[in-house]
């Protein structure tokens, strides 16, 4: 157990550990455990909001944005996440709309993550909401049903969130195990039972099958994972390629992916849907910048650098293009801003009317910027460090660009993890009070 | 025509003038050595037409005439033999050469040596004339702090400076930055130009370490070195070199004084574990106590060491790359190095110790830091 603890911190010696267990135990012989909170933004809102109990929520935001989570209630209507919130309102009209609030989100997943840290050795956090967790060998001292059973118990108890989970020889069983008895509720898949227990469920079940693929497979007249367990492998192979064969492997409960306690983070982004089309070059230059200064300040506070820029954008039609250049490791806002906007100048030339932009920072290292002899001047290197500090003592919005001030970011982004800051038309209002009142009140006690 | 002549002279002198040959050179005629043969007088030519080298040798031979003879098969073959004369014999109709050695003849195939590119002649230059031993220190203390960035390249040469007062050498690349500065050696005309760094590197090889005088002429595009039997031209590099002068800050308070090979072998100890494209590592200084750590996050790599040193001034944190310093450490000479600092967002000046003993020589090396915190 010791050991297991340390190797935790050292991705190398555990993917070597890792290696060493798939080989030394069978593959069956793992037992992995899928935990996944409850449509979890809802249940964080709700115990927040208590008044939300017992009501279809959805939490999602803007006009054309998507519903990011919803109560079990609206999903009797049909309302599923990512649909458009408008078809969401249709359907399930007495439904109440509520934004998110990515902090309490991110802190209550913390919460949940601290307490299966303490608890047990290996696992992985693969969202924020979903955790997979490596019993392998732990039986020997406690059964690992009952020891999941448990844990189960003690996240309720101590975050008041419901999670459920599934249990069995591999990550995929085990999710789509934790799939078929959601909500607030719990089951095992014996070893050797993988087979019969997926073959009723409909092949839209197993992970990777997306909406073209089962529709592809529908075609096909697949409807049932049991039919793609009796399909022979080359057949899935000839379809749909490479993942045609991983998917006909995760039908028949073979899925040797080790839970790996470690991710490297290898890009940051944010992209922004307009509320309406655009072709207003000079305002989508400024919400480029406001991206590039957000996560500029977000690399420098995680202590990164960027070495590759990318820039997105969607014309009206859905033709998406993209356009990426590779840098000097760097993570000014000045030097990034430049290259930003000269891909963008590159990237659109089409008289069209735009749907989305956004930015993408990758290959990311940590370490500090190098600071350059002639291109920073000790002004800008110290206004960047005042400014950081404001913005981690008074909150990011509090101080930024005059050109990315007229604009605010989409405040609330479940999957990147922008922070909040108000949406929609109240946006301008608000965001300018909020520069108002960084000038009227700037704190006199920071230390610049 | 023909020409006898030791295997061991020549390679001698071919290996040290075939740097300037280039793989895939413009024109295929420069993948090949020059020979012109005056009597007993042979001079051989290598370029790429930004750098020509030329060295002279005595041969045996009552013959003129000139020809191109391919650099690689003819270095090649030379590596093999021992000590022996060669015979060069060369049909200047079709030119073919025809080598004989103890062992056996080869022929091989040569190009007009009237094909050969000409070198470019020096009108209107300035002239100035330094030691050897001073050029070779110059470049050698100057040369790895150039940059390669094909975006500004007057970065990647060797900015000199020539004054009545003294002679400047000056390499950067945006992070750190080389003035080597020479009061003893002056020139009447004040001038400047870029030498670019392969012609540097060829010249650090080949200058000869008995006291000899290096003259050396120059004008806007090139810049021209002569010294025993060695005649070097190269293009200059075009452009304006940025104000380093500016750059170098002067008021740094704290002075951290510290044994130099102690420095450089905790640098380079605690910079394996740094991270592999940063190789970041940060000094911390308290008191006399200096530590050098380093990590990486990644893969939960990190070193820390303490040294002793004296140091005067406020306690600080700064980091830098590894590699900058170690560099700069391993290029100053004393027993003890100073380090000026002023705040951990300004530049770190590395200067040789009170032990420094070469009159007239002044060094000064300048090392950005890296953002901390």
């Amino acid at each position: 157990m010791i050991f297991l603890k340390r190797v935790r911190y050292n991705r190398l010696y555990c993917n070597h550990y890792i290696d060493c267990i798939i080989s030394m135990a069978q593959l069956s012989d793992r037992q992995i455990v899928h935990m996944d909170l409850d449509c979890f933004f809802v249940s964080v809102s709700r115990l927040l909001h208590p008044e939300l109990n017992n009501k279809p929520v959805i939490v999602g935001g803007g006009e054309r944005g998507v519903v990011a989570a919803c109560s079990y209630e609206t999903r009797r209507y049909g309302v599923h996440s990512a649909m458009p919130i408008r078809q969401a309102k249709r359907l399930c009209p007495e439904a109440v709309i509520i934004r998110g609030d990515y902090d309490a989100y991110s802190s209550h997943s913390d919460m949940v993550n601290e307490i299966i840290s303490e608890k047990v050795p290996l696992y992985e956090r693969s969202s924020i909401d979903e955790f997979y967790i490596d019993f392998t060998g732990m039986d020997r001292f406690f059964g690992s049903y009952k020891f999941a059973t448990e844990l189960r118990q003690c996240i309720i108890r101590e975050t008041g969130l419901p999670i459920s989970f599934g249990m069995s020889a591999n990550k995929t069983v085990s999710k789509v195990a934790t799939d078929e008895v959601k909500p607030n509720n719990q089951m095992k898949v014996d070893s050797g039972e993988e087979k019969f227990f997926l073959a009723p469920l409909s092949v839209r079940k197993i992970p990777m099958v997306g909406e073209k693929t089962y529709t592809l497979l529908r075609s096909m007249g697949v409807e049932k994972v049991k039919t793609v367990q009796e399909m022979p492998v080359e057949l899935m192979e000839n379809v749909l390629g490479e993942n045609g064969v991983s998917i006909w492997k995760k039908s028949n409960g073979i899925d040797p992916s080790p839970v790996e306690p470690y991710h490297e983070q290898k890009s940051m982004s944010t992209e922004e849907t307009f509320e309406q089309d655009t072709i207003d070059v000079q305002r989508m230059k400024h919400i480029l910048i406001a991206m590039t200064e957000k996560l500029c300040f977000r690399l420098r506070s995680e202590r990164k650098l960027t070495a590759c820029v990318a820039v997105k954008i969607r014309y009206s039609n859905f033709d998406t293009h993209t356009m990426q250049c590779r840098i000097p490791y760097t993570s000014c806002d000045h030097t990034l801003i430049k290259y930003v906007k000269e891909l963008f100048e590159k990237l659109f030339h089409r008289r069209l009317l735009i749907r989305l932009i956004g930015v993408k920072f990758s290959h990311l290292i940590g370490g500090g910027h190098q600071i350059n002899l002639f291109e920073d001047s000790e002004e800008i290197i110290n206004l960047y460090q005042a400014m950081d500090k404001m913005r981690l003592r008074y909150g990011e919005d509090k101080i930024q660009r005059a050109a990315a001030l007229s604009f605010s970011l989409r405040g609330f982004n479940p999957f990147n993890g922008l922070s909040k800051s108000p949406v929609g038309k109240q946006t301008r209002d608000t965001l300018l009070l909020a520069d108002g009142d960084v000038k009227t009140s700037a704190p006199d006690n920071t230390e610049i | 025509m023909k020409l006898i002549v030791s295997s061991f002279t020549l390679l001698k002198q071919l290996q040290s003038i075939s740097g300037v040959l280039t793989t895939n050179a413009t024109i295929p005629i420069l993948e090949n050595f020059l020979f012109q043969l005056n009597n007993n007088e042979l001079t051989i030519t290598a370029s790429d037409l930004e750098t020509t080298i030329t060295t002279r040798l005595k041969v045996e031979s009552k013959d003129k005439g000139t020809i191109a003879i391919p650099g690689k098969i003819l270095l090649e073959i030379l590596k093999t033999f021992n000590e022996q004369p060669l015979t060069f014999s060369i049909n200047d109709k079709n030119n073919i050469i025809e080598i004989s050695s103890d062992y056996g003849k080869y022929k091989l195939n040569g190009e007009k040596g009237e094909d050969y590119p000409r070198v470019p002649v020096i009108d209107k230059s300035n002239h100035i004339e330094l030691p050897s031993a001073v050029l070779h220190e110059a470049i050698n203390k100057t040369i790895f702090a150039t940059g390669n960035d094909d975006l500004r390249p007057v970065m990647s040469g060797v900015f000199c400076q020539l004054s009545d007062d003294s002679t400047v050498f000056v390499a950067t690349d945006a992070h750190r930055l080389v003035r080597y500065r020479r009061t003893d050696i002056k020139s009447k005309q004040a001038g400047s130009f870029i030498l670019p760094k392969k012609p540097l590197t060829l010249l650090k090889n080949i200058l000869p370490s008995e006291e000899t005088r290096v003259k050396v002429d120059y004008n806007e595009a090139n810049a021209f070195f002569s010294f025993e039997n060695y005649e070097l031209i190269c293009r200059l590099i075009d452009g304006r070199y940025p104000n380093y002068e500016a750059v170098i800050p002067v008021d740094n308070p704290n002075v951290l004084t510290i044994d130099r090979v102690a420095f450089l072998n905790s640098i380079k100890r605690v910079s394996i574990f740094a991270n592999k494209t940063t190789y970041q590592v940060k000094l911390s200084i308290k008191g006399s106590e200096l530590s050098v750590s380093a990590e990486d996050v990644d893969f939960a790599n990190e070193a820390n060491e303490r040294l002793t040193c004296s140091y005067e001034g406020a306690d600080m944190d700064i980091a830098f790359n590894a590699r900058f310093l170690a560099d700069m450490v391993a290029n100053l000479d004393t027993e003890e190095i100073l380090v000026h600092m002023s705040l951990p967002n300004r530049a770190g000046i590395l200067t040789p110790g009170k032990d420094h003993a070469t009159k007239g020589e002044d060094i000064l090396m300048l090392v950005m830091p890296v953002m901390i915190g």
